[in-house]
């Protein structure tokens, strides 16, 4: 029984309490992001499907740019280059900024991918019958790119949910650090604390996944 | 004609990335020069330190309470009290030894109390006070290990180190023919100690000695190889601060307080 002698000795309310405030911190962080990045990502995927000129390439480069970079660099970029340009960030913000921008980027592409995935012949159907361009994307093209995008965003979004936990460099104070400060008081309790920052990860992961089922199966 | 056009977006994109990366690795030292930190931290009448938030005895965040606590919190507190009296208060950011030196930098933090061993290396980046605790190198191992010192760190052992650390640099340099492995904090490293990923865990004796005594199954061994000096590091070019901090230190020093505040972390 010694082996759960340390989880009984860690599972305290207190320790409960400050690894909800961290998960706390880690819901903002995500539920922020996600939001700015669906926006940003939902205009830059479709401006680039749009092929306008200049504009497009010009985002190309800068999503592959991105898209190619490891998110643990850009986090270290936005704390501690930025401030060298004037750009003065808190660890919060810092955090959803990194992270914006590295999943916009992400976003773009699934977005872009999911409305070229709609046959072109579509576009010139809604064009002969006398809709514009912006009207054809609108009700047209949109509507059936969504349903099928619902999958690889939602996952995208689990993956941005998880990934909050590599703003741990820039000591953001989430749910994987405040663990990290519960067991660096006992060297016992770094198994106990892994089993329970796992969980809370997975709940609301998986409470995710399951709104994405429900919404595939409603659109089907 | 397309290939082309493929090849100047690649080129493109290679060279922004490469931009970007040269943009995260930016000069300090080509830093604007700032203002004054001591003159700032009597305007604002707080005096922000850096510490650690993960490390026994040093600077650990307790979770029940929020506060901080340990000898470099408490030896900040009594730094501050002799600096500036009852007028500046003394707030307390976390640290990590990765950010410890760009925070200074960028002036989110005054003065970094954070288990910072002066070397020569960091002299470059940062100003350093007089040191204000004396650290050494040692072993931890199970007890009734094979490893006894230094010297028994031949082909075939592992040795267990922390990321960013002096220690991790200073055994491969001491026992060149042992494989180390670095792990993010120092609980990590000791539980893979005691899971039997390694032969020994190196770092200061002091924060080895707050692990022996959590687990008594465990020793220090072969004394200390290495002097440790740690020092207080403010940003470059604060030469009057660091002044200030030297005199605070040393009346501590004089006036037995230091020692109250070692004694009470310090056992060893």
């Amino acid at each position: 029984m010694d082996f759960l002698a340390p989880f009984i000795e860690v599972y305290t309310p207190e320790h409960f309490k400050f690894l909800l405030e961290g998960f706390g911190v880690t819901l903002k962080v995500a539920a922020i992001s996600i939001v700015l990045s669906f926006i940003i990502g939902g205009l830059i995927g479709t401006l680039r499907y749009a092929r306008i000129p200049v504009v497009s390439q010009l985002l190309a480069v800068i999503v592959e740019t991105i898209r190619n970079l490891p998110l643990l660099l850009i986090i270290f970029f936005t704390y501690f280059a930025l401030p060298e340009i004037g750009i003065e960030m808190e660890i919060t913000t810092a955090a959803i900024a990194a992270l914006t921008v590295f999943e916009s980027a992400m976003l773009s592409e699934i977005i872009r991918s999911g409305l070229n995935s709609i046959e072109k012949g579509q576009i010139e159907a809604g064009r002969a019958s006398g809709l514009n361009y912006i009207q054809t994307l609108r009700f047209i093209i949109m509507p059936q790119a969504l349903r099928r995008m619902v999958p690889p965003i939602v996952s995208q979004f689990i993956s941005l949910l998880k990934d909050t936990s590599l703003a741990v460099v820039i000591a953001l104070p989430d749910l994987l650090h405040n663990g990290q400060i519960i067991y660096a008081q006992k060297g016992s309790y770094v198994i106990p604390v892994f089993v329970i920052v796992a969980l809370m990860y997975f709940i609301v992961n998986y409470a995710l996944s399951l709104v994405a089922r429900r919404l595939e199966l409603k659109q089907a | 004609m397309f290939k082309t056009k493929n090849f100047v977006k690649m080129a493109l994109v290679t060279i922004l990335a490469a931009l970007f990366l040269a943009g995260c690795g930016g000069d300090k030292a080509s830093n604007e020069s700032s203002k004054d930190v001591l003159a700032q931290i009597k305007e604002d009448k707080k005096v922000v330190f850096g510490v650690k938030h993960d490390t026994r005895l040093f600077g650990l965040k307790n979770p029940s309470t929020g506060e901080v606590e340990g000898f470099d919190i408490d030896l900040s507190k009594a730094l501050a009290e002799e600096m500036f009296g009852k007028d500046v208060k003394p707030e307390f950011v976390e640290v990590t030894s990765k950010t410890r030196v760009g925070l200074l930098n960028n002036g989110k933090v005054d003065a970094v109390v954070a288990t910072m061993t002066i070397t020569e290396e960091r002299k470059k980046e940062v100003d350093f006070t007089d040191v204000y605790f004396d650290a050494g190198q040692s072993l931890l191992v199970k007890k009734g290990s094979k490893v006894h010192g230094i010297d028994d760190l031949k082909k075939g052992t592992t040795v267990l180190a922390v990321k960013g650390s002096t220690s991790s640099i200073n055994i491969r340099e001491k026992a060149s023919e042992t494989t180390v492995l670095e792990f993010e904090n120092y609980a990590e490293a000791f539980t893979a100690l005691k899971a039997g990923k390694g032969d020994a865990l190196t770092t200061d004796d002091s924060i080895l000695y707050g692990m022996a005594e959590e687990d008594p199954s465990f020793e220090l061994v072969g004394g200390t190889f290495t002097e440790e000096p740690y020092g207080i590091a403010v940003k470059k070019g604060n030469t009057e601060l660091v002044d200030e901090l030297n005199k605070a230190l040393k009346s501590l020093k004089d006036s037995g307080k230091y020692d109250e505040i070692k004694d009470k972390w310090i056992k060893n």
